[in-house]
């Protein structure tokens, strides 16, 4: 009797379609559903798709209802040069362990890897893209997670690239642990509110590693940011919070560590600007507090134009910086305080580990290349280090209002 | 003959001379070149734009609104020479700014967010816009959209696609 109810409950299990349980569809290269486009077209909202190894070559992938796509042992979908790949209008959408490649490429249409508009609650994690146009295209959505992704594409022939993560128009997206490498920015926001952008790697990125644009209230830390065009650029945005992240190696005419313009009320702590053309650029940004940074090898540390107002540079070391600060006006409406100075030849006869006279960051030669760029190659002559020297005492030219009162003596932990 | 070689050479070089006077739009490196207005590095070559001084010299912006706001702002308007924005449907051609045509489209977004766009001749700006809608307009209106967009109202953007 036992016995027997045991058996029907294994028959009951072994003739059930194993759909119906797990309310799974499976997609292979060689089984009854060969497509992922028809195995979409079969699902039940809520459905889990498992894709088998193989290549399937298809575009323009429309997903309408709430569904799982995830790949075994990584399969591969190829755009084949054409179009979108997946393009997303539903919501709590997850994408998951793909291989996705050649999109289309368009200066008209912005062709994605994984388009998703009007979406909410999706999580897209864990693919590679490669040879992609834009990767992966948020328009409209709320609430996402992009985690863990790799997109890279190298196809110099064109002339253009897109973005590698795009938003615009965007609310709440987490965006974590991607690598984004050989695209136009790395990582692009417009109109998106309350980004978080953490853990993230973009670099040899063509314009910039990552771009706010009127995006307020986000924050972005535990970044890196490597050998980007022109660094990351940070415009018309508030309330932006940047902490723990490395700017290293962002060098050319226009290349900036950190580029801001028209920032208001942010915070920038705890990073790190190594080996940067300038490693920051500010011009029309007020109210921001740049504290605890390292900046080390940078052509400049600081750029900042006198347009920029009630900032602050509190606790930062400067390391051997070719140029400290550097500003276009002798007014500089702006405040720097216990700074540690590799540059300060200063004593402190207290002991206190504060310097006892103030430093100057301006240098007089950093004030002549503002108005005469060229006479940049006059750098570490013997006549430069004098009149350096010379104004240092006695200031004519820098900005007299522009010193750290309380430089600190030793490098700050 | 010699005095014909000579005669050859001197008009060559006046030839040189002249055109290196005629101040022209210049190259844009895109990838490496910043915008004098938004300080945004150059990458589209379907938008980027110029203003070209008396002097020769070249002021690069990544878009038309870009090179629009800094002439609506410039201080020193007699000494600009010629402004330039790209043909949309061929990028590398060049076309002086109050003589090209702009569509003015959502569907068409530019850098700077003002989804602007220039053409050389009306007929095939209407092309584009019976494709991507919007409205076909010169560039007196350009200069008013990013006047009312951007220089009346302090914040850029705020007002833009909300």
């Amino acid at each position: 009797m036992f016995a027997n109810k045991k058996h029907i409950i294994l028959a009951i299990i072994f003739l059930t379609p194993l759909s119906s349980i797990f309310a799974q569809i499976t997609v292979s290269p060689d089984g009854p559903v060969a497509s992922i486009k028809k195995a979409i077209e079969m699902a039940e909202p809520g459905e889990h798709i498992m894709v088998q190894p193989g290549t399937y070559t298809e575009s323009d992938i429309g997903i309408d209802k709430p569904l799982t796509l995830e790949g075994i042992d990584r399969p591969v979908i190829d755009g084949n040069n054409e179009g979108f790949i997946f393009v997303i209008n539903a919501d709590s959408v997850t994408i998951r362990g793909f291989d996705i490649n050649n999109t289309g490429r368009s200066y008209i249409r912005d062709y994605a890897a994984i388009m998703l508009e009007k979406s909410k609650d999706f999580v897209i994690e864990d693919n590679r893209l490669d040879n992609v146009f834009f990767g992966i295209y948020l328009a409209e959505t709320e609430r996402g997670i992009i985690r863990n992704n790799r997109i890279e594409s190298y196809d110099k022939r064109e002339a253009s690239s897109g973005n590698g993560i795009h938003l615009w128009n965007v609310k709440s997206p987490k965006i974590t642990g991607n690598h984004v490498t050989g695209m136009r920015d790395g990582i692009y926001l417009e109109f998106v509110d309350d980004a978080e952008i953490t853990g993230n790697i973009s670099n040899d990125n063509n314009r910039y590693g990552l771009h706010y644009m009127f995006s307020d209230g986000g924050r972005y830390y535990d970044n890196i940011f490597r050998r980007n065009g022109a660094g990351v650029a940070v415009m018309y945005s508030d309330n932006v919070d940047m902490m723990n992240n490395l700017f290293e190696h962002n060098w050319g005419s226009s290349a900036y560590g950190l580029l801001l313009k028209d920032i208001n009320h942010s915070k920038i702590e705890r990073n790190r600007f190594y080996r940067n053309t300038v490693a920051i650029y500010s011009e029309g940004s007020n109210h921001v507090h740049i504290h605890r940074n390292d900046f080390e090898l940078n052509g400049w540390a600081v750029n900042i134009k006198s347009n920029s107002m009630r900032n602050r540079f509190t606790e930062n070391n400067f390391i051997e910086n070719s140029f400290d600060v550097r500003t276009d006006s002798p007014r500089n409406p702006n405040e720097f305080d216990g700074n540690y100075w590799s540059h300060y030849e200063g004593y402190d006869l207290e002991g206190n580990g504060i310097g006892d006279i103030p430093y100057r960051p301006v240098s007089l030669f950093s004030m002549i290349i503002e108005r005469q760029p060229e006479s940049l190659i006059l750098l570490r002559s013997m006549f430069i280090r004098l009149l350096d020297t010379a104004e240092r005492i006695m200031p004519v030219l820098t900005p007299k209002t522009l010193y750290d009162e309380n430089p600190k003596m030793h490098r700050i932990q | 003959m010699i005095f014909r070689i000579f005669l050859l050479i001197a008009a060559f070089f006046t030839l040189i001379i002249l055109s290196a006077c005629e101040p022209k739009p210049q190259p844009i490196n895109y990838g490496s070149d910043g915008c004098e207005y938004c300080r945004m590095t150059i990458t589209e070559a379907e938008f980027g734009s110029q203003v070209v001084n008396n002097q020769g010299r070249a002021f690069k912006f990544d878009s038309v609104e870009c090179m629009a706001a800094f002439d609506l702002t410039n201080e020193n308007p007699e000494n600009i020479h010629s402004k330039w924005v790209p043909n949309f449907l061929n990028r590398d051609e060049w076309v002086e700014a109050n003589e090209a045509v702009y569509l003015h489209s959502e569907t068409l977004r530019s850098p700077m967010g003002l989804s602007l766009s220039a053409y050389a001749d009306r007929e095939s700006a209407e092309e584009m816009r019976q494709e991507y809608g919007g409205e076909v307009i010169g560039y007196e209106q350009v200069k008013q959209i990013v006047e009312r967009e951007w220089l009346s109202n302090e914040n850029i953007g705020q007002h833009s696609n909300h």
